[in-house]
């Protein structure tokens, strides 16, 4: 009674709010599970990564923020109202887009590029922030539209927009890599809202003939990396650097791996951005097949329980947040994975609750509380699956 | 309404989900596939490929052995070389802490300029070499700033040098950059390339054991190259000290008395068949090639007429000329087919298949025994013998004494000289042997080739009793006294004839050696004059040839002393240089005289220049030995 009455002094409280007791009743207690575990053994490889206790801070720096992550997350799931979201979703958008935009006038640049926003001593990428901005403006925009399956050019042109705007400054910066990211998203999210098998196609068809357009426009660097997937041996300590290291680490963990803090790949500098957008490779080489096995197994139950969210939600606001969020989560998966053993690009795109980075990190566990507070509620109206 | 639209929507967003389900299992069993592919099927290719990744070899260069003298002087040495580098990422700017060390090693802007562009090159947190050869001031001018210049340090390397310039360099040979023949040369050994191997001489010769055992650091490297720590050590082994038989005083005194004319000298323990001094003139400096030699010096030592690099001694093959008598005159005594004492009468020449051979003395020798023919070298009594004989008894016992084969000294460089067959013409030439060719062969000439290693141990052997044995250059716990080739195949009696008869070269009245004869003991020896071209001679004798110096005959002289109790052997040829009596002699005298000087404390032994029946006798004058053949 007492969080109750908290809850609704801070007026978040909608009229059609659940009980904490339901709630936790209700809660996707599988998927929280899923999350930990993802993250946990996130944090044994980074262990790893960093050097073991050479850089304990990054070690420490990063459980601090999962666990404060966490809080945040059940806060969320367990006190806020579901109106609350729908509410600010075009608020929670236009701030992330004001955000790139100063970043784009004036952010500081790192690692050659401009992604970061700098207040105080508080370092973030608003790009992080649109992530999930998109998304929500996105259902927010199809949920207000009304129930069509057929979307036509009418019902399009404003996703369109809200889509790339923030596509647009994020490539800017440049980080293409997340610009592509949330284009995808935004993509799935308008092909679940119902766009027409005809506009699928066609969108297929634009996205192919764009290509030759997108290539002139990146820089060197970019295009290298893409030459890079397809011959990487050409420039081994050049671009195909990351890539074959990327290869000789994963592909020498074998099927049992080199054991626990003994990857001589991970542990001797051989493995760039070995902490970060390259983890995967530490957990490949210490950890073997069996390893990447169970790592690919957590992830993909995870999706798979983000789909079944989606399809549970109870209205189209949940469904499509749901999707896209799902989205988000799974092809970060696909795609960091991918770059890690050599079928995608390198591109800046971190492996979700394991690569090191504060932005991430909270941006993946505010996607998966807004994931669960959908599911939470798609029980309201028993359509539970 | 709005229930059924609703409816429409769920169910199809439903069908969509199930698209997108389908898309999320392509994709991680995608993922999956790979992971089986590179970490299952591939990896133990990747293993390998890790493991290469982690360790750097790093070879430490063992100390090459030294190789010393007789005495155990040093002939070879290794002396430190200091080179002056720079850690560009420690330098906290390259191009200023340059500037601030030119004035104390004498850099050029140039220089500079030239070290900037190679560190742009190379990762900054390798040595960069700055200055190699620093001299000694230049050495301690840095060293004792060398904490006010960061990330600069002085290394060392050991250089081979050659203390001693020219001396003996043939013996001891040069070291030059591997090849690949020198790969193949030397298969055990694991060469780098610009590793330095020994080229010529007992350098090459001696390479492995000199070389030693190259250590090894397993450096575990970081991805750029940098190094993290060392993982495991070898310790090279340092190459063995090589103690040669060769005597410095000898070796320099021969190379001194051949002087600035083109030829060889070979002196041996005849008892031991170490070899005690080997010169070739001229010689080279094989400092030369440690300091890097030019282009152009290496085509002067390359086009050089008197080729420098050649070691002659071993190398060179001439005709022995009359010096070979001495094998004529031994087969025929072992075959039975001569009395010493008979008289073989010379009348200036011979005439055979309608053709005359000669005798150098175109007056004749008149009546000559066997210590008179060879004494005066009459070529019209060993024709006389070699007839008796047949080129088979010849070719047998100058294989005895270690002719037309390699002596085994051990350098690749060696020659094995020819001792002409039958068998051998009808191979080289497919055709039968010609008596006439028998004739020439007995004066040394013709097709008979010797080197001046093969005519000392051919001395060698005679002055010891008939013992053949493997010439070295390597000292051994007994003084470098090798195997036994050949023995007890020589009569010992007709080998003591052979002796009379060389002493009389030397210390007789009309011998064609006196010149070599020594204040410290009586000595043996047998000139010879090997012919260039086969000119056709005048009716005067003299050579048609004679105006042009490189168609001069060689001198030869070969000998041993003291003659109770041999204690040297020598050969000596001076190319071009004319008669041996006149030109090889007396260095044959300059090194046995020092010799001898040695062996008998400086005492002069009585009897042996003095009188000087050559004097007493004007009528007989020195011009007629003077042209013998």
């Amino acid at each position: 009674m007492i969080r109750t009455n908290w809850a609704a002094m801070l007026g978040i409280a909608g009229d059609d709010r659940l009980g904490l007791g339901e709630r936790l009743r209700r809660y996707p207690w599988s998927l929280v599970a899923l999350l930990l575990s993802i993250a946990i053994l996130g944090l044994i490889i980074l262990y790893s990564a960093v050097g073991g206790r050479e850089n304990i801070d990054l070690f420490w720096g990063q459980g601090l923020r999962l666990v404060v992550g966490l809080l945040l997350l059940f806060a969320i799931t367990l006190f806020v109202g579901e109106k609350l979201f729908r509410r600010y979703t075009y608020l929670f958008y236009g701030i992330s887009l004001l955000l790139l935009l100063a970043v784009a006038m004036g952010g500081t640049v790192g690692m050659g590029a401009r992604r970061w926003l700098v207040l105080g001593s508080f370092r973030f990428q608003p790009s992080e922030l649109m992530k999930v901005g998109v998304i929500l403006a996105l259902a927010r925009y199809f949920h207000d539209r009304g129930v069509t399956t057929q979307l036509g050019w009418k019902e399009l042109w404003m996703p369109a927009i809200l889509i790339m705007a923030p596509v647009g400054l994020i490539a800017k910066q440049p980080d293409l890599g997340t610009a592509l990211l949330v284009a995808a998203v935004g993509g799935v999210v308008i092909f679940v809202a119902g766009l027409s098998w005809r506009g699928v196609v066609a969108g297929l068809v634009v996205l192919g003939a764009s290509g030759p357009l997108v290539w002139s426009n990146l820089h060197d660097y970019q295009r290298r990396r893409v030459a890079t997937l397809f011959s990487p041996e050409q420039d081994p300590l050049g671009s195909g650097y990351h890539i074959i290291q990327s290869k000789i680490a994963v592909g020498s963990g074998g099927v049992f791996g080199k054991g626990f803090l003994e990857g001589s790949q991970s542990h001797l500098d051989f493995l760039p951005e070995r902490h970060t957008d390259f983890i995967f490779s530490v957990l490949a080489e210490e950890w073997g097949f069996l390893g990447t096995m169970l790592l690919i197994l957590l992830y993909g139950l995870t999706i798979l329980r983000g789909w079944i969210i989606a399809s549970a939600a109870h209205d189209r606001f949940g469904i499509l947040t749901a999707s896209g969020l799902t989205a988000l989560f799974g092809i970060q998966v696909v795609v960091n994975v991918g770059m890690v053993i050599g079928i995608f690009p390198v591109v800046g795109i971190p492996l979700p609750l394991v690569s090191y980075g504060g932005s991430s990190m909270m941006t993946v566990l505010l996607a998966m509380a807004l994931l669960i507070h959908v599911d939470i509620h798609s029980k309201q109206h028993g359509r539970a699956v | 309404m709005l229930e059924n639209d609703h409816d429409l929507f769920r169910g199809e967003s439903r069908r969509r989900l199930l698209v997108l389900g389908g898309l999320t299992g392509l994709s991680v069993a995608a993922l999956a596939g790979r992971l089986f592919h590179l970490q299952v099927l591939k990896g133990g290719t990747y293993h390998d490929l890790a493991e290469n990744n982690r360790i750097s070899l790093e070879p430490i260069a063992a100390p090459r052995g030294r190789i010393l003298d007789r005495t155990g002087g040093v002939l070879v040495d290794n002396t430190p070389e200091y080179r002056l580098s720079v850690i560009p990422e420690l330098s906290g700017g390259l191009g200023r802490l340059l500037r601030r060390l030119a004035p104390y090693v004498d850099l050029s802007e140039e220089e500079i300029l030239s070290v900037i562009k190679k560190s742009r090159s190379q990762r900054r947190f390798l040595p960069l070499k700055v200055k190699s050869r620093l001299t000694w001031e230049e050495l301690s001018r840095v060293q004792v700033r060398i904490h006010s210049f960061p990330g600069t340090e002085i290394q060392t390397y050991n250089l081979r040098s050659y203390p001693n310039g020219t001396l003996a360099s043939h013996v001891l040979g040069y070291l030059g950059e591997v090849s690949s023949s020198d790969k193949n040369a030397f298969p055990t050994i694991n060469f780098r390339s610009g590793d330095l191997v020994g080229k010529a001489g007992m350098e090459r010769q001696f390479e492995p054991l000199l070389r030693g055992g190259e250590g090894v650091r397993e450096m575990e490297v970081n991805a750029l190259g940098r190094q993290v720590r060392e993982l495991n050590r070898t310790d090279p082994r340092p190459g063995m000290d090589l103690r040669l038989t060769i005597d410095p005083e000898l070796q320099r005194e021969a190379e001194a008395a051949l002087g600035d004319r083109v030829g060889a000298v070979v002196a041996m323990d005849p008892k031991t068949g170490a070899v005690l001094a080997m010169a070739s003139q001229p010689s080279f400096d094989p400092n030369m090639f440690i300091q890097g030699i030019s282009r152009k010096e290496w085509n002067a030592l390359l086009t050089d007429k008197r080729r420098p690099l050649t070691n002659k001694a071993i190398q060179g093959q001439y005709p022995p000329g009359s010096t070979f008598k001495m094998v004529v005159a031994l087969a025929a005594l072992d075959d039975g087919k001569l009395n010493p004492s008979e008289g073989i009468y010379c009348n200036g020449s011979l005439n055979r298949q309608n053709h005359r051979f000669y005798c150098w003395q175109h007056r004749g020798h008149g009546r000559m025994d066997l210590k008179q023919a060879i004494s005066q070298s009459c070529d019209v009594y060993f024709y006389k013998m070699a007839e008796r004989i047949g080129i088979d008894s010849i070719e047998r016992h100058a294989h005895l004494l270690g002719l037309g084969k390699l002596t085994g000294l051990g350098l690749r460089e060696e020659a094995a000289g020819l001792i002409p067959s039958r068998a051998w013409k009808r191979r080289r030439f497919n055709a039968g042997w010609f008596p006439g060719e028998t004739l020439i062969t007995a004066i040394g000439q013709g097709y008979v080739l010797a080197t001046p290693l093969q005519l000392a141990n051919m001395i060698a052997t005679i002055a010891n009793g008939g013992t053949l044995r493997r010439p070295t250059l390597v000292w051994n716990d007994k003084g470098g006294q090798t195997e036994i080739v050949e023995h007890g195949q020589i009569n010992r009696h007709h080998l003591s004839l052979i002796r009379e008869g060389l002493e009389e070269v030397v210390h007789g009245a009309r011998g064609t050696g006196r010149k070599a004869r020594s204040e410290f003991g009586r000595v043996a020896g047998k000139t010879g004059t090997s012919q260039v071209v086969r000119g056709k001679r005048a009716a005067d004798g003299k050579a048609l040839n004679a105006s042009n110096p490189l168609y001069q005959d060689h001198a030869l002289f070969v000998a041993f002393a003291p003659v109770d109790d041999p204690a040297i052997a020598i050969s000596v040829i001076v190319e071009n240089g004319g008669h041996g009596g006149s030109t090889a002699a007396p260095v044959a005298k300059r090194v046995i005289d020092l010799y001898l000087s040695r062996l008998s404390g400086g005492v002069k032994v009585a009897g042996t220049t003095n009188p000087d029946p050559g004097n007493t006798t004007k009528r007989q004058a020195p011009p007629q030995e003077e042209q013998e053949e």
